[in-house]
């Protein structure tokens, strides 16, 4: 009798909970986007079931944010437009965002992307750069010979950033387009030139959009592309923190990859608890900046956890990661902002490049397809990704990326799959998997915070020697055919046949300029060292050294006035290697 | 094994490139299936790689190359073995390579080449035969 009592009370809590909601959270949205109506539905459990329904799911858009960031995304609203239209997007960006990709010298990629202009494919800068680059070496380092222009566009100097932007004028200035770079270690020279530029264009820098991904700890962990010791490292991200949330306020301060470190290894446990605990250790270093939680918190972003093809599993890490993050945010650095408690990420669950295969490559499709729909199932657009030929290593052919674009309009539109927000929301089965996934996660996060938290966990080697182990402990599972893949360790008998495909490889980037790439821009480095004034320059170093050598200040203004009086990157890096030592690889 | 735990190999990262997952899987697989290994970590240099092979004396070297400069590199540690007389070093090379340079990589005395879901075993095959042939 009392408990029935009890049950009613809960029932009729839920029920004005949702109504609350509705008229709070969902009609503002409707309104806000001039919809007539929502485009997704949204189903609570009649009683409360004992999972604590309100407290652990709650309603998409409110705190936890089990059930999802919004109750329907921007580009929900505007999906059967898109349709309409025929809009076809650049995978790998959006409307505004263009496809991330880079090679050669700057003029190599400036004339590729207005090419890529010329035909429609007006996004914002989203730059792929050299492996020098990425490690702080300018093209004629001894260490870079074969590397100039490969993986990504070269860059040395401010002149060699402007030329890039010479794509980007008029329509599509810097105040209009949002720019993405995915660089680590010496994030804070992209962004002084970025801040320089807008200077030289008479743009004010608080209209500057973007995201600089500025994630060393992962870089440490899974990626390798480190230059400075962690503890310097990080106060190279205090300093970026502190000056993008005081005079760039438009643009992201970063961009914390678990998907890295899934790539390398780590364990769906791992990535969750690594990502965050590498998330706080921003956090602190923004605060030790002197900034208040909620000034920048909401420009902290996560470029995507996730990344095998266990389907269930990787939607429970969806819904566990933002609500430890809400928690997180709420609890340990008492912040008021909904903003800062949201995990503000491009994707949700992806399968990661690691689970495609290079035996029988369509069935990557396939394998693409089941990632899609455990994100249209976790509050993101059901992307396919990657395209099937991922793994050959050739870039991705016109085929690959239509059938990967075409994959996620037939589950947007035909399957509907994201109709419903968090359609798993009180399943007595998903519900448990999500709070097993965050009280293991929880219990490796406290490992990592009686370390001294990540920046510690980094410095002594325990996350990139545990993410090795897991990579081993999974190639063995493989080898002795405890996990199965298709294809590849089991049905892969005589009768087995490979189905075929055409593949024409999209001309992506001009093969002759690849290979001369690096002469080029080693010689324009040149000409460019004999024009400039050497007198400014040495000034510039030095006062920039100064003021590495003192932990309490802010190097960006420094950065700034070193690339403005042309120093190169190498340079820069090279006067902060011999300040803050250069970091050393982990031994296994 | 006991003739194999002598057996050394060198696995190395040549280039600034630093996804190093298929390079510290084969360290631990090949060390488990009983041979000496050394990883020599990221960003080496092809003739730092040489040099740690000589001074090590290891019989295999196994370099993994992601950066899509496998044949450059490649090329660069074989010539710098046969300059200092370690031509008869085995070298394997595992990575992202497309089909068309497996046979090229072949044709500059690259031993065999491992690419994504190659198994650890096979690669052990590859070198125990070899130094039975040896």
């Amino acid at each position: 009798m009392k408990q029935d009592e009890a049950m009613g009370k809960k029932e009729e809590e839920i029920d004005r909970s949702y109504r609350e909601w509705e008229e709070g959270v969902v009609k503002p949205r409707i309104r806000k986007f001039d919809l007539k109506t929502s485009p997704t539905r949204f189903y609570t459990p009649r009683r409360d079931n004992g999972h604590g329904f309100l407290e652990k799911v709650g309603f998409p858009g409110q705190y936890p944010f089990t059930a999802g960031n919004q109750p329907f995304e921007y580009w929900q609203a505007f999906a059967r437009d898109a349709a309409r239209l025929g809009y076809r997007p650049d995978w790998g960006g959006s409307g505004r965002v263009g496809k991330y990709g880079g090679f050669g010298t700057p003029a190599d990629y400036r004339d590729y992307l207005l090419k890529m202009h010329s035909m429609g494919r007006k996004g914002g800068p989203n730059i792929a750069f050299d492996l020098p680059t990425q490690c702080g070496y300018d093209s004629d380092s001894q260490y870079c010979a074969g590397e100039v222009g490969r993986v990504g566009v070269a860059i040395d100097t401010l002149e060699d950033f402007g030329i890039i932007y010479e794509a980007y004028t008029g329509e599509m200035d810097i105040d209009r387009v949002p720019s993405n770079f995915t660089i680590n270690a010496p994030a804070a020279v992209i962004i002084a030139m970025y801040a320089v530029l807008a200077k030289k264009r008479g743009i004010p820098l608080e209209r500057l959009e973007g995201t600089p991904q500025n994630d060393i700890l992962k870089e440490f962990i899974a990626r390798g592309t480190y230059i400075f010791p962690p503890g310097p490292s990080m106060r190279l991200f205090r300093d970026t923190c502190v000056f993008c949330t005081r005079s760039m306020p438009s643009l992201n301060i970063n961009s914390i990859g678990g998907y890295h470190m899934r790539e390398a290894g780590a364990s769906r446990i791992q990535d969750l608890a690594f990502s965050l605990a590498n998330g706080i250790a921003y956090v602190e270093a923004g605060l030790s900046g002197g900034l208040l939680v909620d000034e920048f918190a909401p420009k902290i972003t996560f470029n995507a956890f996730g990344g095998s093809m266990e389907f269930y599993n990787e939607i429970a890490l969806q819904r566990a990661a933002r609500r430890m993050w809400a928690g997180i945010m709420k609890e340990r650095f008492s912040a008021k902002n909904k903003r800062s408690m949201q995990i503000r990420q491009p994707i949700t669950a992806h399968i990661g490049c690691i689970s495609t295969t290079l035996n029988r490559p369509l069935n990557n499709l396939v394998r693409a397809v089941i990632g899609g729909m455990a994100a249209g199932m976790s509050g993101s657009i059901p992307g396919a990704f990657p395209p099937f030929d991922e793994p050959l290593g050739l870039g991705h052919s016109q085929e690959a990326v239509q059938l990967q674009i075409d994959a996620t309009r037939i589950m947007i539109y035909e399957a509907k799959v994201a109709d419903v927000c968090d359609p798993w929301a009180g399943s007595y089965f998903m519900e448990n998997l999500t709070d097993e996934t965050e009280e293991q996660a929880l219990s490796e996060l406290r490992k990592i915070d009686n370390m001294g938290g990540a920046v510690a966990a980094v410095e002594n080697g325990y996350m990139a020697k545990a993410i090795a182990r897991s990579a081993y402990e999974r190639q063995k599972a493989i080898e002795n055919q405890e996990e199965f893949i298709v294809g590849v360790n089991s049905f892969t008998e005589e009768n087995e046949i490979e189905v075929m495909v055409n593949r024409v490889v999209e001309d992506t980037y001009d093969q002759e300029l690849l290979q001369t790439a690096e002469q080029r821009q080693i010689r324009n480095l040149k000409a460019f060292k004999r024009k400039r004034s050497q007198r400014s320059l040495a000034r510039a170093l030095r006062d920039m050294k100064a003021k590495a050598l003192d932990d309490h200040a802010n190097l960006m203004p420094s950065l700034c006035d070193c690339v403005e009086s042309s120093a190169t990157l190498q340079e820069i890096c090279d006067v902060l290697r011999e300040v803050f030592g250069e970091a050393q690889p982990v031994k296994l | 094994m006991e003739q194999e735990s002598r057996v050394r190999i060198l696995i190395a990262k040549p280039g600034l490139d630093g996804h190093e997952r298929g390079a510290r899987v084969v360290a631990f697989g090949l060390r488990d299936e009983g041979f000496e290994v050394i990883y020599t970590g990221l960003r080496q240099t092809p003739e730092q790689i040489v040099r740690s092979a000589i001074q090590e004396d290891v019989s295999v070297i196994g370099l993994s190359i992601l950066s899509g400069a496998h044949i450059s590199l490649s090329r660069k540690v074989l010539d710098g073995l046969r300059e200092n007389n370690a031509g008869d070093i085995m070298v394997l090379v595992g990575g992202i390579i497309p089909d068309k340079d497996i046979e090229a990589l072949k044709g500059i005395g690259v031993a065999e080449v491992f690419t994504s879901g190659s198994r650890i075993k096979d690669i052990a095959g590859v070198i125990r035969q070899h130094m039975k042939s040896q």
